[in-house]
């Protein structure tokens, strides 16, 4: 493990999200960046090239995957996870062909959240 | 003195007999926590029956600390619930303290308190993801409806016995609020169920009359959703007495109209030739034949008027009781105009269907006379606005019929 804190980068377009995920990433020792819209995030990304990214699926801007997809062209190596409020199969296997790690479905459980900050970004 | 607070709490209790939205009423109840206790935040998970399941559904307080609403949930077999729900958890079940949690985990020495210690170790653990300083169950009867959690106060201090009291009864009015706001949703639901079971009765009854009679296929439809619209056009110009019951029978006795022809020999219904005075007459007793049969259906006593008299005509020319303007009642002389614009622009055996533009003429001419005039108005009035009716009559379509909107 690397002495550098890692860094995070969270989209979502709703701030109360970005500002608890922070928040909570924080308290595990991890540096987040916010972003609350597509673009907001494409550059923090480039600006800051964070380890990995929890992504919203749906934004008013640009949607989720398309960030994806255009993040991935720049660094393969990104790890992201997808955000969503809707239990889409769909979606699901989209987000996994262009090359999400994984993907949560809003509610989500803290403690399964927290498990898999441990094993994916820590 | 006692606190101030304490009279703000009172205030929110009492308000859950004046709100009857339960999310109304919990979010001033939180709004009143945060600001009264001065604590940095404070959430609550409430039951999700479908996904079954605990929700933080409010929440209120510190941006970045507070759980945002729908953001997250916990399950059955979360520590947290299960401390309000397992009986072999032998621990006081009022409330949960973040230091008493502390506190009791330092006690656990021996090697039989291993199992317990794992358990508050797993508590603590989940208090920390939201930040938790406090936790109140809310219980109706033996089920856990709702868990209200609480962060740190402003000031760090703990919370006092009579803090922790009047939590408990907020908690207990959470749960009230939230059982009637549930029983009267079922009962919505259940509402909603039998009307519409009600309607798909009705239409499926009077699509029997289809089966014998060639013509009625599709007019029943179309008559009813004529019906409705002059309904609304007329609602915006004068006063409709218990409107939304009225809408309810004119959609009933619309469906309805010819359901009296069930008595009426098919020789006589199929007729390609001009009928003599002898059948014509038996023709003119669908409206009674109609009437009697639903007699049978107390709750459609109102609506058996607009089939009985769905053939009586202004001037007192109509049958079968020749009766006269405002004699007539509404809903008859809605669906009056309705039929026999419909049958106007529908092809026969014997001759072939006006167009919409000639029929409105033709309606106009007989004015007063035929038709009452303040419908006639409202009719020409949605023509006028809408556009030609049979467009109209596809666009609404059928689910006008079972829809509770409707947008005339």
């Amino acid at each position: 493990m690397g002495t550098e804190k890692k860094k995070v980068l969270i989209v979502d377009d709703e701030i109360e999200i970005v500002d608890f995920l922070s928040r909570f990433l924080q308290r595990l020792g991890v540096t987040a960046i916010k972003a609350s819209s597509g673009e907001e995030a494409l550059r923090k990304y480039n600006e800051a090239h964070p380890d990995s990214i929890f992504l919203d699926i749906q934004m008013p801007d640009k949607d989720g995957l398309t960030i994806l997809k255009e993040i991935k062209k720049i660094d393969t190596a990104v790890k992201v996870i997808m955000i969503t409020g809707k239990d889409d199969k769909e979606l699901q296997a989209k987000a996994k062909k262009y090359g999400a790690l994984d993907y949560i479905t809003k509610p989500l459980d803290l403690s399964e959240l927290s498990a898999k900050i441990n094993d994916y970004i820590l | 003195m006692k606190p101030e607070y304490h009279k703000k709490l009172q205030i929110a209790a009492r308000q859950t007999i004046l709100i009857h939205r339960a999310d109304t009423l919990i979010r001033i109840i939180l709004r009143t926590i945060v600001t009264s206790l001065k604590v940095k935040h404070a959430g609550i998970f409430i039951y999700d029956k479908v996904k079954d399941e605990y929700v933080v559904k409010v929440s209120r307080g510190h941006a970045g600390l507070r759980v945002p609403a729908g953001f997250a949930k916990i399950r059955k077999g979360s520590p947290l619930v299960r401390y309000f729900t397992d009986k072999s958890i032998n621990l006081p079940k009022e409330h949960i303290l973040w230091s008493k949690i502390l506190s009791r985990i330092k006690y656990c020495k021996t090697k039989k308190d291993v199992k317990i210690r794992r358990f508050l170790e797993a508590l603590k653990f989940e208090f920390s993801l939201y930040g938790a300083k406090a936790c109140i169950p809310g219980f109706f009867r033996k089920d856990l409806v709702g868990i209200l959690f609480l962060g740190e106060k402003r000031n760090k201090k703990s919370f006092g016995e009579e803090e922790l009291r009047f939590l408990s009864v907020l908690a207990s009015d959470v749960v009230m609020a939230l059982k009637n706001a549930w029983l009267i949703e079922d009962l919505n639901r259940q509402i909603d169920i039998n009307k519409r079971l009600l309607f798909q009765t009705v239409a499926a009854l009077a699509s029997s009359i289809e089966a014998k009679d060639k013509y009625t296929i599709g007019h029943t439809e179309r008559v009813a959703n004529y019906c409705l619209a002059i309904a609304y056009a007329l609602k915006k110009r004068e006063k409709i007495e218990g409107w939304e019951k009225f809408l309810e029978n004119l959609k009933i006795a619309a469906l309805f109209h010819d359901i009296g022809k069930i008595g009426i020999p098919e020789s006589i219904l199929n007729k390609e030739v001009a009928l003599n005075e002898e059948e014509k007459k038996i023709i003119q007793s669908h409206p009674l034949i109609g009437a009697n049969i639903l007699n049978h259906i107390e709750e459609f006593r109102e609506a058996l008027e607009g089939v009985k008299y769905h053939h009586e005509k202004h001037d007192g020319s109509g049958y079968p009781y020749h009766l006269k303007g405002r004699k007539i009642p509404l809903i008859a002389s809605i669906i009056a105009l309705a039929d026999t614009f419909d049958a106007m622009i529908t092809d026969r055996p014997y001759r072939r269907g006006m167009s919409q533009d000639k029929a409105i003429e033709e309606i106009r001419k007989v004015k007063g006379i035929q038709f009452a005039p303040h419908v006639v108005d409202a009719f020409l009035k949605i023509y006028h606005s809408k556009g030609k009716l049979l467009e109209l009559n596809k666009q609404i379509s059928r689910h006008l019929l079972f829809s509770k909107e409707n947008t005339f």
